[in-house]
């Protein structure tokens, strides 16, 4: 049995190894946590249960009124994942997420004001701030009396996190701050701002330090509020800072380790996004099931049709499957587990994709209606739009998942090479890598050996468990030939490694599956879980097909013509071939 | 003064209820709980009365499995200042309810008792009147407006023929109706001050109370689908139509 905390389910699953106890019994909340939460709902159905024409008339408007900022205030919103002892609520990651799913059925403008201070906001106070900065301000973050932002992106530097221009220089046992950060959620109010600055002069990720900067410090100032797409009662604007002396006990963490941090804070914040979006997806179904109930067609409701029930359907399947998967990554984290940034990456790929899919498909099936303002659907197309986007693209998570769960395997090829060119003066240690190595290679090819098994699942889900079982093999072997072949240059090869995400992607979400039905089978029995079991079958027929399409697909495709393509219109920066 | 609290868990009000299909019961696998929402106008009105300085302390007390509990805590979370559980596997009838309750005034001496006129899921509306029986106190159901003057409480009635006003000497049960008041929302921080506050646990056999089983219930069926209604031009067509049904 391998150490949790310090074990990566999907690093190791390229290396053919299925490490079950990440992953099984499905993490469920404690039966405090669960009461609490139950209460948490109720009293939220209070606060926004009968705001919806509300929300509606603040998304034409763009803003929030401050009324409605202090009502959230007071409800103790912002405390959620502060410690009791600073006056928080003290909610685990799980229950953190879950939290948000609840409000993400209500308004997505509300949630991503609530995730912004919590998920990222201060986030990193919580992770890596001093005793003394925590008493300092997270009674007045709990209480809403400060909300906070997180500045990290910048006009030239948004995927490419570490390319930002704002510095901070030493000066008089403190430093002086100077830059501009855009797009900043919650900036129109927040007093509390999470500001990355490079701090060297060098290049690269060592270079950049995590500040804590106040509204009240001379030369911050506010840009306008933007007017977006969606979530437009949301607060976006830019935070300029101009020579703002910041003391030195407001570093946050490490100086230079910056960027680690900002990405341990994303990465910890990731399962806020993943849970307002399952919340989301509960909200799409309930309004879907209804409208195609209620509306009929040549005299019968629409619900009673094949292609409503495909879309209805798949819309469960979406759901569940990602609530596994959020749930999963939550639990991942309240468990102590380190190594945890590939999997809440998948999650939010994931959810937020499964829910852009869900709420295509709604405005679908509300037919013109979908397209009307005066119903739901297209705001809600809107809001979700910049899920993909924001708190890293999908395209760079992608990149990062791929090469990040492949660390492990190429590590292995270099020592493995390293010690090939050492085979003749040592080689009784040259043999013992070797022989490893083709252990798990022969383990790979003849299907022997338990490192590429799950073991203890029902009969019933055993099926799905071979699938699992069979991908990861391929997965491993395909990890393996990559690196091979390119070696370092992998990461110039943007189509392959997307495709590996993909498969990597399907099989994260196929392995919390099977954990979140096999809990639901213990709990309840093979029958109670039938349906779950059905959706398992769903996803997992679906998932295997996808992924045997993306193998096949690393050699052989239309990638090269495919570029060659892109490049020409880049050239032309147009489309050639008009008709006229 | 204490104040004693019933609290009662049901289906929540907004849930579309759906009969099992052997018409044993109704469904409640997976459907959201909330306080009886009569329950929650009578605990507001004792923490009005609390909160005006004219009692000391606010009891919820709720009869049922460990999971009413849930419904404790909202009470607890509501603002007052414990809770008892009167736990039992058994589904209560109102008598037994009523008995248990008495058994509870005769701990705590509460010197006003409110609960709900009825809860939503059985619509009995009978717990109140054979606790005042039982405890040999007067009654004021229906209640939509309470004022305390010492040792007697003004009460308006929502009654059939309009609203009547009664006095009554306390101790008395009060059992209100909807336009009593508006209950508060409950806010996160309140959820966590009522983590900390007592609720302690009563088994019905503790108390001496035996279960009731003079009422059988044979089987749920939903009720039967509207018929379509239409729309008449006129008195004459709508005295034609009534007659043609024969109702008049």
């Amino acid at each position: 049995m391998s150490d949790k905390t310090t074990t990566s389910f999907m690093r190791s699953l390229c290396m053919g190894r299925i490490e079950q106890d990440c992953l099984f019994p499905f993490p469920v909340l404690s039966a405090d946590q669960k009461e609490m939460l139950h209460e948490i709902a109720g009293a939220l159905e209070g606060l926004l249960g009968s705001r919806t024409e509300d929300f509606s008339q603040w998304d034409a408007d763009g803003d929030m009124p401050a009324q409605f900022i202090e009502e959230l205030k007071e409800f103790g919103m912002f405390g959620l994942i502060i410690p009791e002892e600073h006056g928080g609520m003290g909610l685990g990651n799980m229950a953190y997420s879950r939290t948000l799913q609840e409000v993400g059925r209500y308004d997505a403008s509300v949630a991503v004001t609530i995730g912004a201070h919590s998920s990222i906001g201060m986030r990193g106070l919580l992770l890596f701030g001093t005793d003394e900065q925590k008493s300092r301000y997270m009674p007045k973050l709990a209480s809403g009396e400060m909300i906070a932002a997180f500045c990290l992106t910048e006009p030239g530097a948004g995927s490419d996190a570490a390319a930002i221009k704002t510095t901070a220089v030493r000066k008089d046992g403190g430093w002086v701050l100077n830059g501009s950060k855009l797009w900043i959620t919650n900036g129109g109010f927040a007093e509390f701002f999470t500001v990355f600055a490079r701090t060297g002069t060098g290049d690269g990720q060592g270079k950049m330090t995590a500040f804590i900067v106040t509204k009240d410090m001379d030369g911050v100032s506010i840009g306008p509020h933007e007017d977006k797409m969606g979530l437009r009662a949301s607060s976006t604007t830019s935070v300029l800072f101009d020579d703002v002396h910041v003391p030195g006990e407001n570093v946050l963490g490490e100086e230079g380790l910056g960027f680690k941090a900002a990405m341990q804070i994303l990465n910890s914040g990731r399962t806020g996004l993943g849970g307002g979006s399952v919340g989301g997806m509960k909200h799409l179904i309930e309004l879907s099931t209804r409208q195609a109930n209620e509306r009929k067609t040549f005299g019968q409701p629409i619900s009673s049709y094949g292609l409503i029930k495909e879309k209805v359907g798949q819309m469960v399947v979406d759901c569940y499957t990602s609530e596994a998967v959020v749930t999963m990554v939550g639990g991942l984290i309240d468990e102590g587990c380190e190594e945890y940034a590939v999997e809440a990456a998948i999650s939010k790929v994931y959810a937020t994709e499964c829910l852009a899919r869900s709420a295509d498909e709604a405005l679908q099936i509300a037919g013109g209606n979908g397209f009307m303002r005066e119903y739901p659907y297209e705001r809600i197309v809107r809001d979700c739009r910049i899920n993909r986007i924001f708190e890293g693209t999908n395209e760079i998570l992608r990149l990062f998942i791929a090469l990040t769960a492949m660390n492990d395997v190429a590590t292995q090829l270099k020592e493995l090479s390293r010690s090939m060119k050492g085979v003749f003066n040592d080689p009784i240690k040259g043999f013992g890598v070797m022989s490893d190595y083709a252990r798990k290679h022969a383990g790979l090819r003849i299907r022997r050996g338990d490192i590429g098994k799950m073991t203890g699942l029902d009969p019933s889900i055993q099926p799905q468990v071979d699938i699992f079982e069979k991908k990861t093999r391929n997965l491993a072997q395909a990890a393996d030939r990559i690196l091979r072949k390119h070696g370092k240059n992998i990461i110039g090869k943007q189509f392959a490694t997307k495709r590996l995400a993909d498969i990597m992607i399907d099989l994260f979400v196929m392995a919390c599956t099977l954990s979140r039905v096999q809990a639901s089978i213990d709990a309840n029995g093979v029958e109670k879980a039938s349906r779950e079991i059905e959706i398992l079958k769903v996803f997992t027929r679906e998932a295997r097909i996808r992924i045997k399409r993306n193998f096949r697909r690393i050699d052989n495709n239309e990638d090269e013509l495919l570029k060659a393509l892109a490049v020409d219109a880049f050239e032309a920066e147009r489309y050639r071939w008009d008709t006229i | 003064m204490k104040i004693l609290v019933g609290i009662k868990r049901v289906v929540d009000y907004n849930v579309r209820v759906r009969v099992l299909n052997d018409g044993s019961g109704v469904d409640t696998d997976g459907v959201k709980m909330s306080v009886n929402p009569f329950d929650e106008i009578a605990l507001e009105e004792a923490l009005r009365i609390k909160e005006a300085g004219n009692a000391e302390e606010v009891i919820v007390v709720s009869a049922g499995g460990d999971e009413c509990q849930q419904q404790l805590r909202t009470g607890l979370a509501m603002g007052a200042d414990r809770a008892i559980q009167i736990q039992t596997s058994e589904s209560l009838q109102p008598l037994s309810v009523a008995r248990a309750l008495l058994k509870i005034i005769e701990r705590e001496q509460p010197g006003l008792v409110i609960l709900g006129k009825q809860a939503i899921d059985g619509d009995n509306s009978q717990t109140g009147q054979m606790l005042a029986a039982l405890w040999d106190r007067p009654q004021a159901t229906f209640a939509s407006k309470m004022v305390l003057n010492g040792d007697t409480a003004t009460i308006t009635r929502e009654v059939d023929a309009g609203l009547e006003t009664i006095e009554v000497d306390l101790p008395a049960v009060v059992t209100v109706d909807l336009r009593m008041n508006e209950p508060r929302f409950v806010k996160l921080p309140d959820i966590m001050k009522a983590k900390r506050k007592p609720l302690d646990v009563i088994s019905l056999g503790d108390l001496g109370v035996s279960v009731d089983g003079n009422l059988k219930i044979h089987h749920f069926a939903p009720p039967p689908q509207r018929q379509k209604g239409i729309m008449v031009e006129d008195t004459a067509q709508l005295v034609q139509e009534l007659k043609n049904r024969g109702l008049i």
